[in-house]
C-alpha cells in the first residue's frame, strides 16, 4: 500500500504548509495590492484626506480631460516604438551571437549582459551625459561633419526618453531571441539546403518564422518595462517629454492625490496585461514543437 | 532506367575530423535505379559517406562523380539529391503539404504545379488526407512518409536516406521497409539506405555495401555477402555464423580442405580464386550458417564432428542449440538452426550428438 494515507502527518502537514505558501506569496504580494489599487481608484481626495465614498469620478476625469488621453496614447506609441527600435537592433546581434562557436558564443552573451548588473540611475546618467548639447553624441555628429551645429534633437525630449530606453531595455530583447534562435534545430537548417533553398531563403522561410516566438517576447518584455518606467522620462525627458509615467509619479507624490494616480495605474495595468497576453499568444509555438 | 550505367562514383575518397580519419581511401559505384544499402555498426563512417554525397560536409581528399563530372565542390543546395533525415527534420511550423512543397516553392515552381506535385506525392505515399495537419499531429510512420514525399517531389537522382526507420518500432519498420521498396520500385529512383541493422539491409537491398572502421569491407548481394563473405568481418557480421579457425590444406577442384579443431574439414571455394591461390598452411576461417549445420546421418561422409548440446533455445519459427565441439568438446561453441515443431526438439541439453555439414555449404574466409 502506498496511498497518501500512508505518509506521516508531520510531513504531510510540511507539504501543506508549503502548498500554502507558494499561494500566498503571491496573492500577499501581487494580488492583494493589485486589489487594494483597485479600490483606492473608486476613492477621491478632500483638502489633502481621501474620502472613502465609492465614485467613478477618478476614471470619468481620465476619459474627458484632454490632458490624460493624448499623453497615454503618446506614451504607448513611444514604448512601442521603443520595442520596435530595440528588436530591429536585437534581432542581428543575436543571431550573430548564434553563429559563433561553443565558449565565444556565451563570453559574448555574457559581455551584452554586463549592463544589466549596473545601477539603473547610473546608466541614465551615462546616457544623460552621451545625449546632452556638450555630450559625445553631438560631437561626434559635428566632427564627423554630419551636423554643422550641436542638435538639440535629441537633448531632453521625447527623443532622448526612445533613445535612452533603448539603450538600457536591449540586453531584455537579445536574450529571449537569442535563445529561441539557439532552439533551432541545426538539422532543419540542413534540410532546407538539401531540398535547394538558397542561404537566404533558409533564412526567411525557417530561421525567421521558428524565431517568432521569441521576438514575441522580446517586444512584450520590452514594452512592458518601457512603459512602467518613469524614472527615465524624468531624467531625460525634460519639460517636453512627458509620460504616462510621469503623470502617474506625481499624483502620488506633488499632487497628492493617490485615488486619482490609482485609476491611472489601473488604466496602465490594463495596457501591461495586454501586451503580456498578446506576447504569450504569439510566444507560444503553436503547438507545432518536433 | 538502366541498372548497368554508373549514376554515383567515389573516387579514393577520404574524410577526417581534425586530425581523426573516418574514411580511408573509399571507392564505390552506385548504379542508376538500384536500392543500395550501406550496412555497418556504429561508427563505421556509413553515415559520413552519405553526408559527403548529400553535401551536408566537405571531403578532406578524393572525388564524387555524377554521371562522370566532379560535383565534389557543388554546394548542397544544387545537388540532385534530397535526403531523408534520421528524425525526419520536418519543418514544426509548416503543414504537410506545406513541407513536402517545400523543394518546388523555393524554385519558384508555380503554385498550381506545387499543388498538383504536391497531392499526387502525399497520394504515392498514402498520405492524402493530412495535407493541413502539422508534423507535431502525425505519428512517426506518417512523419517518415512526409519525409520520403518531401525529398521525392524535387525528382532526384538520388535519394539518401539516413537510417530512417531507427525510431520507430518492430512492426512499423517492417512495414516501412516494405513500403520504401514498393516505393523505389514505383518511382525508379536510385536510393542510397544507410542502416546498422542487417536485416533491413538483406530484406530491402539490391546491393549491399559493409562498411567497418572507415573501409568498405565488401560490395554485393544479399545473397553473395551471405554465402561468399570475404573477410571475417563480413562473416561475423552479416547474419549468424560459425566461424572455425584452422589452416588452409589442399585444393580439390570447387573444394578446399582445412585441418581445424574438428578435424579436416571441406569446404566450397567456387567464384573465390584468393582462395584457391591463398598458400598452404595460411590461417583461415571454415565456416558454416546454423542453418546448414545438421544432425548427421549415414550420407554424410565429409565434415563429421561431435558436439555437446549446451543449451537449446526457442525463438519461434526456428529453435537454437547452442553445441560445445571440439575434440575435448569445450573448446568451439557452435549454433545449430533448425526449424521448430509443435511437440518439441528431440534434443535435450548435456546430449552428445554427431553433427556435420555439406561441403558447398561451407566457405572459408582468410584470417
Amino acid at each position: 500500500m502506498s496511498g497518501p494515507g500512508t505518509i506521516p502527518l508531520a510531513e504531510r502537514r510540511w507539504s501543506l504548509l508549503v502548498t500554502a505558501l507558494a499561494f500566498a506569496l503571491p496573492v500577499v504580494f501581487v494580488l492583494v495590492p493589485l486589489a487594494i489599487f483597485l479600490g483606492y481608484s473608486f476613492f477621491s481626495v478632500d483638502q489633502g484626506t481621501i474620502v472613502h465614498t465609492l465614485s467613478l469620478g477618478n476614471y470619468f476625469r481620465f476619459f474627458t480631460d484632454p490632458i490624460f488621453l493624448p499623453v497615454f496614447w503618446n506614451t504607448i506609441v513611444l514604448c512601442l516604438s521603443v520595442a520596435a527600435i530595440c528588436i530591429l537592433l536585437a534581432y542581428p546581434a543575436a543571431y550573430f551571437l548564434t553563429t559563433l562557436k561553443g565558449r565565444w558564443r556565451y563570453a559574448l552573451l555574457m559581455l551584452l549582459l554586463v549592463p544589466l548588473l549596473m545601477s539603473y540611475v547610473i546608466k541614465i546618467y551615462a546616457i544623460r551625459s552621451i545625449l546632452g548639447l556638450n555630450g559625445f553624441l553631438n560631437k561626434a555628429l559635428v566632427g564627423l561633419g554630419i551636423l554643422q551645429e550641436p542638435s538639440t534633437l535629441f537633448v531632453f525630449n521625447m527623443n532622448a526618453i526612445l533613445l535612452t530606453l533603448t539603450l538600457l531595455l536591449i540586453p531584455f530583447a537579445i536574450l529571449p531571441i537569442f535563445l529561441s534562435l539557439e532552439r533551432i534545430p541545426q538539422v532543419l537548417l540542413r534540410a532546407s539546403d538539401d531540398l535547394g533553398a538558397s542561404g537566404l531563403q533558409t533564412f526567411l522561410r525557417i530561421t525567421l518564422p521558428l524565431s517568432l516566438p521569441g521576438v514575441a517576447s522580446a517586444a512584450s518584455f520590452v514594452f512592458v518595462l518601457a512603459i512602467g518606467d518613469f524614472l527615465t522620462p524624468q531624467m531625460v525627458g525634460g519639460i517636453s517629454g512627458f509620460t504616462f509615467g510621469r503623470i502617474l509619479y506625481s499624483q502620488f507624490g506633488t499632487a497628492y492625490n493617490w485615488p486619482f494616480g490609482a485609476a491611472l495605474s489601473v488604466a496602465l495595468a490594463v495596457v501591461v496585461i495586454a501586451a503580456i497576453l498578446v506576447g504569450e499568444r504569439f510566444g507560444r509555438n503553436r503547438g507545432t514543437a518536433i | 532506367m538502366n541498372q548497368n550505367t554508373d549514376l554515383l562514383t567515389l573516387r579514393s575518397v577520404s574524410k577526417s575530423y581534425g586530425t581523426v580519419p573516418v574514411l580511408h581511401d573509399i571507392d564505390l559505384s552506385i548504379k542508376d535505379g538500384e536500392f543500395l544499402t550501406v550496412l555497418g555498426p556504429s561508427g563505421s563512417g556509413k553515415t559520413t559517406v552519405l553526408r559527403l554525397i548529400g553535401g551536408l560536409e566537405p571531403l578532406t581528399s578524393g572525388e564524387i562523380r555524377l554521371d562522370g563530372q566532379d560535383i565534389s565542390r557543388m554546394p548542397i543546395n544544387r545537388r540532385p539529391f534530397n535526403t531523408v533525415f534520421q528524425d525526419y527534420a520536418l519543418f514544426p511550423h509548416l503543414t504537410v503539404s506545406g513541407n513536402v512543397g517545400y523543394g518546388l516553392s523555393v524554385r519558384h515552381v508555380p503554385r498550381k504545379e506545387i499543388a498538383r506535385r504536391v497531392a499526387e506525392a502525399l497520394e504515392l505515399v498514402q498520405l492524402g488526407r493530412f495535407t493541413d495537419r502539422f508534423p507535431a499531429q502525425l505519428s512517426g510512420g506518417q512523419r517518415q512518409r512526409v519525409a520520403l514525399a518531401r525529398a521525392l517531389i524535387c525528382q532526384p537522382r538520388l535519394i539518401l536516406l539516413d537510417e530512417p526507420l531507427a525510431a520507430l518500432d518492430l512492426e512499423l519498420r517492417r512495414q516501412m521497409q516494405e513500403f520504401l521498396k514498393s516505393i523505389q520500385r514505383e518511382i525508379k529512383t536510385t536510393f542510397l539506405f544507410v542502416t546498422h541493422d542487417q536485416e533491413e539491409a538483406i530484406g530491402m537491398a539490391d546491393r549491399i555495401c559493409v562498411m567497418q572502421a572507415g573501409h568498405i569491407r565488401q560490395l554485393g548481394t544479399p545473397h553473395e555477402l551471405y554465402y561468399k563473405p570475404n573477410c571475417e568481418f563480413v562473416a561475423r557480421f552479416f547474419g549468424e555464423n560459425n566461424l572455425v579457425a584452422g589452416k588452409l590444406g589442399s585444393v580439390q577442384g570447387e573444394l578446399r580442405s582445412i585441418e581445424t579443431a574438428l578435424g579436416r574439414l571441406v569446404c566450397s571455394i567456387s567464384d573465390q580464386p584468393h582462395l584457391k591461390t591463398a598458400a598452404d598452411g595460411a590461417s583461415a576461417f571454415a565456416a558454416f550458417r546454423p542453418e546448414a549445420l545438421h544432425l548427421a546421418d549415414a550420407k554424410d561422409t565429409d565434415n563429421r564432428f561431435s558436439g555437446t548440446i549446451a543449451d537449446m533455445a526457442f525463438a519461434g519459427s526456428s529453435t537454437v542449440a547452442t553445441i560445445t565441439a571440439g575434440a575435448d568438446h569445450t573448446g568451439q561453441r557452435l549454433r545449430l538452426r533448425m526449424p521448430s515443431r509443435v511437440d518439441g526438439s528431440t534434443l535435450k541439453s548435456g546430449a552428445t550428438i554427431s553433427l556435420a555439414f555439406a561441403p558447398h555449404e561451407g566457405h572459408l574466409v582468410l584470417a
